[in-house]
């Protein structure tokens, strides 16, 4: 999937300090080294922790123990509510824009993980 | 013959208690529910006390950090749409459901209904809007609207419980939970439902009690234990409260049938118009005297044959003297002289809450058979003469109670209450 062209960020840098405070010492740790080097492989702690953080019944744990190919409706229990919450988490805190056609592709983790990969990888120097 | 609606469970998240047996040794007791409070961290404000909603916290409008007590579960997936008043409208259904001796698997078939009341959030639609203006419309929680908007506690209730019946929500600011009760009982009494769940909830937060320091309604005393004091000359304004009431109502043949405890029956409700002021009460209080006749032709019984109102009366100036008025001229004109109090003098002024929480109140008094004090009244005011305002709560057992509420815009509503037989 290609991503789309993003937008400069419209959250200040300080607010996506508060938007982490309340995600795992791992996740938070992650973030702060992707944003020291910017390599998007550091990520998965902070998209497992975005996960968790959303997912409307807390029936699992998602980590790096869960295989890639598990759906986040069908499997983890997200519905589109759960998922506009995690876009626009994820929006805010990467500073990035995410289209409706680009939800609607993202169906697994690897999905998800792949897709947040690339689009942070064009993200615009902030 | 219509069904007769009936109360067969009741829950409470209130300044003066969060279950059926502490509201009612308050109530018996006169215990208010009042503590000093800051609103917006700010000592320079006048308004220095409120009925506080203990052992809830809601620092942030983000529901990871909020707190509520142990004895309460929410999921999760419930969280993410509501509203501190959410939060205590779960807590306060889940005890009506239980007292109910209901199942939130029962309230699937569609013939339970739902009717709510509140304000919606202040707190949260202030934050929702200031993100929108600072990003010029870019950025919106998803949530925002459903968790902030007037129709937030039916939102979030509906879906959570599966409700397939009627689902409305009232807006009639003071009056509203009142008006859900009211048309609740109409829903049973023309067949449409056989059980409506009525919940009135408010936030208590400086942005939904200091809008009212602008029209000086609010009292302004620092003490707590004389700061509402309706009917009294010496009243300076209302106190505001937050928290939920949930009542369970249904058919009297359904609760019957199922061995349900019938608390109370409603036999009655009216409504009239002021048509005199957008947010003044009418002088003479010609509105709400009308509801109350309306609301006692609608029960098919005397003014006489009323052992207790509960009157909708907040402390401020203007209001308590109109419902006094009201109330002698349906009452003590006719040679009839109920007992009168009104509980907000404990409980404070709960909004879109007050009429739910006075139904409750109303059922806990011809349930348990009592009769509430008229709360830090100390010296009536002379507007007053002829109303019979006990000092403290009488072990006396009323057969039929009327509780009053009145609204912005002069919307005013009475319901009857009868103890079973």
């Amino acid at each position: 999937m290609k991503p789309s062209p993003t937008h400069a960020p419209v959250v200040p840098l300080s607010d996506r300090d508060e938007r982490i405070k309340r995600l795992p010492d791992a996740a938070r740790t992650a973030f702060q080294q992707f944003q020291l080097d910017g390599n998007p492989e550091r990520l998965d702690p902070v998209l497992w922790a975005i996960l968790m953080d959303f997912v409307p019944k807390a029936t699992m744990a998602i980590g790096s123990e869960t295989p890639g190919a598990t759906r986040l409706i069908e499997d983890l229990g997200f519905d589109s509510l759960a998922i506009t919450e995690v876009v626009f988490f994820t929006e805010d805190l990467f500073g990035i824009t995410i289209t409706n056609e680009e939800i609607v592709q993202v169906r697994t983790l690897d999905d998800l993980r792949a897709f947040l990969r690339a689009k942070v990888a064009v993200r615009p120097p902030s | 013959m219509p069904s007769l609606p009936v109360i067969t469970g009741l829950g409470f998240i209130t300044s003066i208690g969060h279950d059926r047996a502490t509201v009612l040794s308050s109530l018996r007791e006169l215990r208010h529910g009042f503590e000093t409070v800051e609103f917006f961290g700010n000592p320079r404000l006048p308004v220095k006390v409120a009925g506080t909603v203990k052992g809830f916290s809601f620092p942030t409008s983000n529901w990871r950090d909020w707190r509520w007590p142990g004895q309460f579960s929410i999921d999760r997936e419930l969280l993410r749409g509501l509203a501190p008043h959410g939060v205590f409208a779960i807590c306060a259904l889940q005890q009506a459901l239980a007292e109910a001796g209901l199942d939130p698997a029962d309230l699937r078939d569609g013939s339970t209904g739902l009717f709510c009341a509140s304000a919606g959030s202040p707190f949260m639609l202030g934050d929702f809007l200031a993100q929108l203006r600072e990003t010029r419309g870019e950025r919106g929680n998803p949530m925002g609207i459903v968790s902030s908007i007037a129709g937030t506690l039916n939102f979030n209730l509906a879906a959570h419980y599966g409700i397939s019946g009627a689902v409305c929500g009232f807006v009639s600011a003071c009056a509203s939970s009142s008006h859900a009760l009211g048309f609740a009982m109409d829903e049973i009494r023309l067949g449409r439902q056989q059980c409506m769940l009525v919940v009135g909830a408010e936030d208590l937060m400086g942005e939904s009690i200091m809008p009212f320091s602008g029209l000086r309604t609010l009292s302004n005393n620092p003490n707590p234990a004389t700061a509402s004091r309706p009917f009294d000359r010496h009243r300076d304004g209302f106190v505001g409260t937050g928290g939920s009431v949930a009542l369970v109502v249904e058919s009297a043949e359904r609760a019957r049938s199922r061995g349900a405890r019938i608390q109370a029956e409603l036999i009655g409700w009216g409504q009239a118009g002021d048509g005199h002021s957008v947010a003044a009460t009418h002088p003479e209080g010609a509105g709400l005297r009308e509801a109350m006749r309306r609301a006692l032709a609608d029960a098919r019984v005397n003014p006489a044959e009323i052992a207790y109102v509960n009157a909708h009366a907040t402390s401020t100036l203007g209001g308590d003297r109109s419902e006094a008025l009201a109330l002698q001229a349906v009452f003590t004109a006719q040679d009839a002289h109920p007992r009168v109090s009104s509980t907000k003098a404990l409980t404070g002024h709960g909004l879109s809450l007050a009429g739910a929480l006075e139904a409750a109140i109303c059922t806990l008094a011809v349930s348990e058979g009592f009769i509430p004090g008229a709360a830090h009244l100390q010296e009536p005011d002379p507007v007053c003469a002829g109303l019979d305002l006990p000092r403290t709560s009488l072990d006396e057992v009323p057969r039929l109670v009327l509780n009053n509420s009145s609204g912005f815009g002069g919307s005013n509503v009475c319901q009857v209450f009868r103890r079973p037989a």
